[in-house]
């Protein structure tokens, strides 16, 4: 007992400042971008982009990226002739709107299971939800069809490292007990009942938020016989996190910006 | 194993083969080195199966099918067995024909070949007479009939209507007797799969899993994909196997190229693998505290595990060692220069496993927990092809690094710990040790390491070329097949992780144990979901 309560106390703070302070990104490899300076729509990443999501602007002389769809491969920074495609210390991704995302405009397909019925709740009304859920959020997690990855990232938000619960958001087992829901993975086939009815038993008022490039686009998974174009065609989603998986700390900026928090 | 022991034995078995059964093989070819390939008569595989299976020593470790009828106008059944003790592969292949769909099922005298049976009739629609229990796998009663994904003519993205079908489950009858579903949704942060317990009282009297909730369709999606876009796929097949299966699929292509990577490369590749085990296992310690409510433990390792991503960080920028790998080698060099610091967290990593060892190796909160609970015996081990430190924890001594060395493996010191118990402690022992050997090869790959180039770039493969790669995840042994089409495109990539053969001895461990004991002991496996759907 003594060992274990001097191991406790043997190492000073080890849990991050982030999201009250700045995180060192200096070892991260980082969000491909492309600088429209330095492009010469040679095109060479558009064709090897193992999800396409390199796509023309308005214009042909604008090359950017889809980060629905991106996986952050990095194929495009390794094969670019000028350096353009290049990698930014970014990580704080999260939109609430898939539209801004992307460069192109998407098209979600109708939702097609049987109809439940989502309450609209007043504007107000919904700040004031959202100030007394910044205080004391519980998060349901459902895996609707990932490789892991993104759970694990989610997992990680649990360690000494990174600790949610300083914050004032944990885990619950029960989507009954839970304020939001983080949906990780396409919706397969086999999940997608699955996945609506953990959602329709989570209590009013609820946030739904989309992570990894799975959730939003059906990432490196997309147009298979057995998964969705993500998940957004089945579950309403408040805030869409890009990433293949996307590190803990953009998953912590994800549900803040749910929260409205930032 | 060195080549020419490997050729010795391949030559002996293909004699002994053509002196039992002379009449029954076609066809024989080696191919890159180790592997003897026998076309064999369709209607004669029960009794060469049992004898490879039996007298050469051979396990099963993948049976799948491939459809081939565009080319030779038969479907094709490939039977791929392991004979450890000699270091080489046996592959049976039976041709099919469309209008009979159906083959002979092995499952009775082979076991291990059972789910690989039921996952052929799912996505081939060839039925296994004779199989035992022919229940279907992989869609769950919301799929039409007569639609069979992995048939050619199946186009990709064709989503077929669902149907109101209801999966069954075996029912024990008997006073008292009730069963518990679980999921697919579980309580945790963890995948989908749905648990049938049916049991008398607390102690389990069957289990029975139905997985595939995430069944993406990754060999359907491969077809057709240049081998570079199908290195990203591989990858995202599980999430913490990111580097072995990537590095199996680098091994297949790099077979079917016939190209040698850099030695720097090898070496390279031996230490992210062996950075990837420790953190697979540190996660399983961490669950496997958690489960039986020791705080302590679940933070230490925690932390641990985090300090194994921060160094994964240094080695390459990300968390899970994704676009690490390329076929021919290693992408970019991160290691050169950075050896002092690497060496130094090593070693911090070293002293702080050695410490949390030495104070949770004394709690009776954890010993009473973990001791004889989920005791999976030998001989269901065996049978059942059971991998990984599952079955080294109950006498299975099988480690691919060691029987089919790949990377540097056969040039650096290292053990396989052995146990017996077959219990939950015995598993969390096996565990512990395999993260010591994987510091130390670490430790040993920093220091050796030769200079040279990283890789070498493979520009096409040649068409109608098919080779094997198969590594050592840490949850066990992961087997890839890859087969190039006219174009030199991917024409079939069959993927069979560690998980698929040991979800089906997960439920011969349970039996007997305490339903709140589940939990525990499906954390010590630690399976991955979604290596089993694919």
């Amino acid at each position: 007992m003594f060992r274990m309560f001097k191991k406790i106390i043997q190492y000073p703070r080890v849990t991050q400042v982030y999201p009250k302070g700045p995180l060192d990104t200096g070892l991260f490899r980082g969000t491909p971008e492309i600088d429209p300076n330095l492009c010469t729509q040679c095109g060479i990443c558009l064709k090897r982009c193992p999800t396409g999501a390199i796509v023309h602007g308005e214009s042909p002389q604008h090359i950017g990226i889809n980060y629905d769809t991106c996986i952050f491969c990095n194929l495009c920074v390794e094969v670019c002739p000028t350096c353009a495609a290049h990698n930014a210390p970014t990580f704080e991704l999260a939109k609430k709107f898939r539209s801004e995302l992307r460069l192109t405009p998407i098209v979600v397909e109708e939702r097609d299971l049987p109809d439940v019925s989502y309450a609209v709740i007043e504007d107000l009304l919904q700040q004031k939800i959202k100030s007394i859920f910044g205080r004391s959020l519980h998060i349901r997690e459902v895996d609707a069809g990932s490789c892991n990855a993104c759970d694990l990232e989610i997992n990680a938000l649990n360690n000494p490292v990174n600790d949610l619960t300083r914050l004032g958001m944990h885990f619950v087992a029960s989507p009954r007990h839970a304020d939001m829901l983080l949906v990780t993975g396409t919706a397969t086939r086999n999940m997608e009942l699955a996945l609506v009815k953990t959602l329709n038993a989570v209590p009013e008022p609820k946030l739904v938020v989309a992570v990894g490039a799975c959730a939003c686009s059906g990432g490196i998974f997309r147009d298979s016989y057995a998964t969705r174009n993500g998940i957004d065609g089945i579950v309403p989603v408040d805030v869409y996190v890009p990433g293949c998986p996307p590190r803990p700390q953009a998953i912590l900026y994800g549900i803040l910006k749910a929260l409205d928090r930032i | 194993m060195k080549h020419s022991e490997c050729k010795k034995h391949l030559i002996e078995y293909e004699q002994n083969l053509r002196d039992t059964f002379p009449l029954f093989i076609h066809h024989s070819v080696v191919r890159n080195g180790r592997e003897l390939s026998l076309d064999i008569s369709a209607n004669e595989i029960r009794e060469i199966a049992a004898y490879v299976n039996v007298q050469l020593d051979g396990t099963l470790i993948s049976l799948f099918a491939c459809d081939e009828r565009h080319n030779s106008g038969d479907y094709i059944i490939r039977y791929v067995f392991c004979c450890r003790k000699s270091g080489v592969l046996i592959v049976l292949n039976t041709a099919i024909q469309p209008e009979a769909s159906q083959f002979i099922s092995i499952a009775d005298q082979v076991h291990a070949a059972a789910l690989y049976e039921r996952e052929i009739h799912d996505l081939f629609g060839l039925i296994p007479i004779g199989h035992p229990y022919a229940k279907p796998l992989v869609f769950h009663g919301n799929w039409p009939n007569g639609n069979y994904p992995l048939r050619k003519d199946f186009a990709i993205n064709d989503k077929p209507p669902f149907v109101d079908g209801v999966s069954s489950f075996l029912k024990i009858s008997g006073d008292g007797v009730y069963e518990i579903p679980v999921g697919p949704v579980h309580a945790g942060i963890i995948e989908p799969g749905h648990f049938r317990f049916s049991l008398a009282g607390e102690p389990i009297q069957n289990l029975e899993a139905q997985l595939y909730f995430t069944h993406k369709g990754i060999e359907k999606l491969s077809e057709g994909m240049s081998f570079e876009r199908g290195f990203y796929l591989s990858e995202r097949i599980s999430g913490d196997e990111t580097f072995t299966n990537s590095l199996a699929y680098c091994l297949a292509i790099e077979r079917i190229a016939g190209v040698e990577v850099p030695e720097r490369a090898e070496y390279l590749r031996v230490l992210y693998a062996e950075l990837e085990r420790l953190t697979c296992h540190m996660g399983d310690l961490v669950g496997i505290c958690l489960d039986v409510a020791f705080g302590f433990g679940a933070f230490q390792f925690r932390l641990l595990r985090n300090w194994c991503y921060q160094l994964a960080d240094l080695l390459c920028g990300s968390r899970f060692l994704r676009s690490v790998n390329v076929p021919g080698g290693i992408r970019n060099d991160h290691v050169a220069g950075n050896e002092t610091e690497i060496l130094k967290r090593l070693a911090e990593l070293k002293r702080e496993l050695d410490d949390t060892a030495e104070i949770i190796r004394h709690q009776t909160m954890l010993t009473d927990r973990i001791e004889n609970t989920g005791v999976l015996a030998e001989k269901t081990a065996f049978d059942l092809n059971a991998v990984g430190p599952a079955a080294r924890a109950s006498g299975c001594s099988y480690d691919i690094r060691k029987v089919l060395p790949y990377a540097a493996y056969d040039k650096l010191t290292f053990d396989i710990p052995v146990l017996s118990g077959g219990d939950v402690a015995a598993r969390m022992k096996i565990k512990l040790e395999e993260c010591y050997q994987s510091i130390s090869l670490m430790i040993q790959v920093v220091e050796t390491l030769p200079q040279g180039p990283g890789s070498l770039p493979i520009e096409n493969l040649p068409a109608g070329q098919s080779a094997f790669g198969i590594t050592e995840a840490p949850r066990g042994e992961s087997v890839h097949w890859l087969m190039t089409g006219t174009d030199g495109n991917i024409s079939r990539y069959k993927v069979r992780t560690p998980s698929f053969c040991n979800w089906p001895v997960l439920c011969y461990a349970v039996a007997g144990n305490i339903v709140p004991d589940f939990p525990l002991i499906n954390k010590s496996f630690n399976l991955s979901y979604a290596g089993n759907d694919l």
